[in-house]
This record gives C-alpha cells, structure tokens and sequence, in this order.
C-alpha cells in the first residue's frame, strides 16, 4: 500500500512537472507580407522537424513595415526573429535591436555561409564588421524591355540612357503615349534604390569612400541622371507607376517598352498563367557605360533581446539556418515558386533553379547582372536621408523644383545628418 | 421657476451641517462632492487625452530621434527647426488651401443632396442608402478606389475623356504637381459628403412643416423659399459642419498617405501627413511632435477665425 502510494505520488509529481519540461519556445517571428501563405507553409515545415519551437508569424504590409518595427523596438514588445533590410541594418544594429550572429551561430557554419553568398548580398547583412542576417532573398533592380515592340519597331536593345531616350522619342512619334513606365513613388525605399540603380550603370555612385555627398557636382553621375529622368518626364515619355504590382498590368498592355524594376517582377509579367503578354519581356544590362545595377539583400535578423536569452537565441538561429542556410531548401523555394532572388551562389547551378527561371528569364544575362551588380551605402541615417531625399527627386523629375536645388538640398543633408550621428 | 436648474438648487437656507451631516439624506448629492461624482468620466479623460498630450509637449521640447540614445531638453528648438524647413510652409499652405476648398464643398454639396434627398421619388430611399456608402468606407479602401478611378492607363475618368474625343493622350492625375492636389481634394470631399447629408436632412426633418407648405403658396421661387425660409432654420446646423469639416480637413492624412504619399513631391504634403513623415520616416518624434503642437495652435486659431466671422445671431437664444 506504502509502494503505491509512493509510486502515486511520484507519478502525479512527474505529471505536475511534465508541462513544464514540455513547454515550448514561441519564437515571435515578424515580415511584411509578402507571400504570406508560403511563410506560413515553411514554419509549419520548420515547426514539424524541430520539436519544442513554435513560430508564432506577425505581418505589416511593406509601405508600413518600417514604421511598425521601430514601434515595436521602442516600445519593448517581444520580437525574436525579423525580416531585415539593408537599409534599415546600420540604424537598428547601431541602436541595439539587433543581435550579431557571430554571437548566436556556430563559427564554422556561419563561415560557410558566408563564403557561399553574393559579394553585394554579405555586404548588406554586415554593419561594422559583424554579420547581422542570413539572405531571405537577394535580389538586382534590372532594366526590362519588350522584346516583340523593339523587333516590329526595329530598335535594338539601348545600353546607354541616350539610347534609351532615343529609343522611347522614336516609339512615341511612332504613336506609343509613354513608352518608359516608372515606379514613381517617393515614400517607398524602391524609388530611392532604383535611381541609384540607375546611376550605378553610368559607373557613378552619390558617394566618395570617405561617405562625402558628391551628388550634388553637376558632373556626378546622379546629377546627369536625374536631368535625364527631368527630360524623359518632361517629354511625356514615362508612364508613372505607384507600384511594382500595377507596372506587371501596365506593361502588359503593350503600350510601352522599358521599365526599371526589382527583377523578380519580371516573372510576374512573363508568368503565362496571368499575363496575356508573358515571354515578350525580357531583362538587359542596366544602360550606361558601365552596366552595373544595385544589389540587395533582405534578410532574417535576430533581435538582442532574443539573443540575450539563450533558449530563445538558440531556437532563433535553428529557425534562421532552417530558413535561409544549407540546403537552401526555402531560399530554394522562392526563387523556384515566386522566382525571388538569392544570394545562395550555389542555387546558380541548381537544375531546379535553372529550369524555373529559364522560363522568364536569361540565365546567363541574370548571372552576368549578379556578378556586376554592387551594394549600396548603406549609414545609420541612410534611412532617415532617403525619407528627407526621395521627395526631392520626385519634385526635381516633374519639374516642381530644379534638379540643382534638389542635389543640392539633399547633400546639405546629408552633411548635416552625418555630423549629427558623429556626434551622438 | 428658472429653467434648466436642479431641485437640489432650491433648498432653504439651512445650516451647512444640517443640510449635508453625516445622516442626512443630503449626504451624497452631486452638490457636496461634484469632483468625487465627474472622476469616473475625468480619470479616463485624464489617461487617454491628458497623458498623452502632456506627454507629446514634453516630447516637442526634447530631442527624441529614435535612433538617439539620449532625450537631452532642447528647449523650442525642434519647433525653431520645424518652423525653418521648406517643408513646413509647403505643408502649411497646402492644408490651409486645402481647408479652404473642403470645407464649403462638403457643405455646399451635402445641403443641396440633403434638400434633393427630402423629396419623395421613386427610388428615394435606395438613393438615400447609396449616398451614405463613402461613409462607411474606410479611409484607405477610398484611396484605392480613386486611384483607380484617375489611374492614367486604366481610370474611369481618362476613359471617358477619350471616348467622347476629349484628350488623345492620358491626363497624369495623380503624377502632376498640378492636378494631384485637385484629386485628392476631390476624393476627401467625396468621403466627407455622406455625414453633411445625414445632419442636413435631421435639421431640414425638423422645420416645421406648416411653414414650408405656407412658403410653397407665397413663393414660387425654389431659390428664394431656401434662402429666406429654409436656410434660416438649418442655419446653425451648416454652422457647425462647416467647423466640423474645416477641421477634417485641416487635419486630413488617410488619403494623403494611401493616395500620393504627400506627392508629386510636395503638391499634397498636408501637415498632418507631414507629422508622420518626420516622426516616422524621419524617426524625429521631437520634430513630429513640435509640428503637432503647432498644427493644434493654427487649426484652434483658424475655427476662432471662422466662427468670428460668422453672424452673431447664429446660435442666439429662440423666443420664448
């Protein structure tokens, strides 16, 4: 009797505890909501292979994503894993919401990792040094064209920006309103970024190595550039688009030629499924003498209050390495299903890839594009600049204000948002 | 007896302490506590408004970049530097004008709706339901829609100028310096016209029927019975939707935000959109907060102003 009451009480105290031993880490995971479904599909896989982790998925639409993650930095509330932007990485990593992962991830690993990934791509996930992100998706702002309207209007493909004017000039006498449509929207990050696109293939940059603006001297690259969208727009050549989404529509009307866009878009507008123009478009080297094009990485970042807490660092860097690292089974997914880019170099030569891409678009001019394309300067105030900036090139392209006065405004800032972090 | 007073007003003179003692049913009037009584409706005053105001000034008078590790006092410095930006006298004009323009339109065309409205016809109350919908949108559903409807390509409004010969080309609504503030002040005026329709009619339900059949006999004119019969009685009411909307309109963002993003440029940066921008995108929340404040003083100034210049005899008291 003695026995069972002893084995009782053992048995009802391990019971009690077993709840407690069982408990699972809630990873709080957050992202703008792209693909969302997909998201959820990969946690659920995530979930299924690592017992004892949850992921519990919180979403903000893109335009607002920004925004929301300072709130929630600034205002404590739990957030384990992020999607993070280059952008955005020197301000919050400076500010002390993000965690290194040299902190949380094996060394060996995360060296392999890093030797595998896009030279544009580890520069994006890396502030001073330290790596602060594994690639959700890496991806280049590509020039794209309609390959059916240049043949019946025998133009061959531009690869300098006056050819491209030309080009658009011959195609409106021909009767086409606005041969050029551009993603016109000044309070999303991909104005800012497909302009220094744009300049990157003139072979310039609005930056010296000592992070000095220079974009204001009217013999910069961005400078020239700039006068030549302010001319472009002027002569009713471009179609202004608020967005990637209505430029996949508007280009497959057929009434216009060229756009500069993330790449991934372009599988959009050649996906046969939905578009009643797919195959007619077509990816080239971004015009100008040097052909370059900006790169970028968005990446999953782990806060520093998960980091602090070894459980949840733990789970965080299993749930990221799932996510983004060998065998880039979801990087994989991405570009396969949604055709997002990657910076995962060995995906270059997965048949899968290969075979899924070829569908929309060249391989070999994608690769070429990858090799040339280069990182952007990306500062603790970048963020805070391009918000005070993008309004100014909107301004100066319609014509609301000189292209002197908007170069000129956005290096004073520059100027004066870069003596005040120094100084912080 | 006076009107509007409270029997508890009327007691005798009687001693203080026999009037409200322990023991005497008097005890726990409105009188002998009023702020005990007004806590339960001041305290959440206090917490939901109060706070937060207090704390937005203390912010206006700090450097609170959120990307700063300190808050040190600057004093009026955020707003000497808000007050000496380019953007801020753009802001400035653009919803001072914008006011301007918003707030009589929503009036002029809720009135005439609401008069339409007060006629029986066949189909009137589907009509009535109708008109009510932009109320009933959210803010940004509205901004796609008018999107769409001035979008260069696939709009409504381009369409039908092209079908009727109109324009050859596609007009930049909302991509033109020019046009887009139009655009957007055509799609808040639109979202604002259903609750101006809903208090017109209440106040026009409510004039004595009598005397409109007695002005239907004396005047012929439809204008004039309106302007010397009908406009008198729902004076008041115009009065306040057109504070009412001065202020919507003064403080609009919604739209802005989802339609243009305060673009081209600055052609449709209101200040309340403004104050996002420099907290937000800017992370400057002392900056945001001094443009806040200021926001508060112009717009408090402007309803002054505009109830100043309206006739005193607006809100005096009826005959007896």
């Amino acid at each position: 009797m003695k026995r069972l009451l002893a084995g009782a009480l053992v048995g009802g105290g391990l019971l009690a505890v077993q709840p407690a031993m069982a408990e699972d880490i809630t990873l709080e995971f957050v992202v703008w909501n792209y693909s969302l479904s997909t998201i959820q599909d990969n946690i659920r896989m995530f979930e299924e292979q690592s017992p004892g982790i949850k992921v519990n998925l919180t979403d903000y639409a893109w335009p607002d994503y920004q925004d929301s993650m300072v709130l929630r930095f600034r205002g404590n509330t739990r957030t384990d894993v992020i999607y993070g932007g280059q952008d955005w990485l020197p301000a919050w990593a400076s500010a002390g919401w993000l965690a290194p992962l040299d902190d949380i991830a094996p060394p060996d690993t995360l060296e392999t990792l890093k030797s595998e990934m896009a030279g544009f791509a580890l520069s994006d996930v890396t502030y001073d040094g330290e790596v602060y992100g594994l690639p959700y998706y890496a991806d280049t702002i590509s020039f794209i064209y309609n390959q059916a309207i240049l043949d019946e209007h025998d133009i061959e493909v531009p690869g300098t920006w006056d050819e491209v004017m030309q080009a658009a000039e011959k195609l409106k006498e021909a009767g086409m309103d606005r041969p050029i449509v551009y993603e016109y929207n000044q309070e999303l990050p991909n104005f800012f970024d497909a302009f220094v696109a744009q300049v990157y293939g003139r072979g310039g940059d609005l930056f010296n190595e000592e992070l000095n603006a220079v974009f204001d001297d009217p013999d910069n690259a961005a400078f020239q550039h700039l006068q030549w969208l302010r001319e472009a727009f002027e002569k009713e050549l471009v179609q202004p688009e608020n967005h990637e989404s209505n430029i996949i529509t508007t280009m497959n009307t057929g009434q216009h030629a060229f756009t500069v866009v993330y790449n991934y878009v372009l599988a959009a507008m050649n996906n046969a499924g939905e578009q009643p123009l797919a195959g007619q478009f077509a990816l080239a080297p971004m015009p100008g003498e040097e052909g370059a094009t900006l790169g970028f990485a968005k990446f999953y970042a782990v806060t520093a209050d998960a980091a602090a807490d070894p459980e949840r660092a733990e789970a965080a860097w299993k749930f990221i390495e799932f996510m983004a690292g060998q065998p880039y089974t979801v990087a994989k997914r991405w570009a396969v299903e949604d055709g997002l880019g990657f910076a995962q170099l060995p995906l270059l030569e997965d048949q899968d890839v290969v075979d899924a891409w070829g569908t929309w678009t060249d391989m070999q001019t994608h690769a070429a594009q990858v090799e040339s394309a280069r990182a952007g300067t990306w500062t603790e105030w970048t963020a805070v600049w391009t918000a005070y900036f993008r309004p100014l090139l909107a301004s100066a392209m319609v014509g609301e204000i000189t292209v002197e006065d908007a170069m000129t405004q956005g290096a004073e800032r520059w100027n004066m948002l870069q003596e005040q972090f120094a100084n912080r | 007896m006076a009107s509007g007073t409270h029997a508890f007003d009327d007691f005798p003179a009687r001693p203080l302490g026999r009037r409200y003692g322990l023991g005497s049913k008097h005890m726990w009037t409105r009188n002998r506590f009023p702020f005990l009584w007004l806590m339960p409706v001041l305290l959440p005053v206090l917490l939901f408004i109060g706070v937060p105001v207090a704390h937005a000034f203390w912010t206006s008078l700090h450097q609170v970049m959120l990307l700063f590790p300190g808050e040190p006092f600057v004093g009026l410095d955020n707003y000497a530097r808000v007050l000496d930006t380019n953007y801020f006298r753009t802001a400035m004009w653009n919803s001072v004008w914008f006011m301007v323009l918003a707030a009589p339109l929503v009036v002029a065309i809720g009135t005439a709706i609401a008069h339409f409205l007060q006629s029986r016809f066949a189909g009137s109350t589907i009509i009535r339901s109708v008109v009510l919908l932009p109320w009933v949108l959210p803010g940004a559903i509205s901004a796609v829609l008018w999107i769409w409807v001035f979008h260069p390509s696939f709009g409504i409004i381009n369409g039908l100028l092209k079908q009727i010969g109109a324009i050859d080309a596609s007009i930049q609504w909302l991509n033109s310096p020019d046009l887009a503030f139009y655009c957007v002040l055509i799609a808040h005026v639109w979202t604002q016209i259903p609750f101006a329709v809903i208090l017109v009619m209440a106040a026009l339900a409510a004039i004595n029927g009598e005397t409109i059949e007695a002005a239907t006999i004396d005047c012929r004119s439809g204008w004039r019975r309106f302007r010397y019969i009908v406009f008198p009685e729902i004076k008041a009411m115009i009065v306040v939707l057109v504070v009412y909307n001065a202020l919507v309109a003064f403080t609009t963002y919604d739209l802005v935000y989802a339609m243009t993003g305060g673009g081209p440029g600055t052609a449709t940066t209101l200040l309340a959109f403004q104050i996002w921008r420099e907290s937000f995108a800017m992370y400057d929340f002392g900056a945001g907060a001094a443009l806040a404040f200021i926001m508060v003083v112009v717009a408090a100034a402007l309803i002054v102003a505009i109830t100043r210049a309206l006739p005193s005899d607006l809100f005096g008291e009826r005959p007896s």
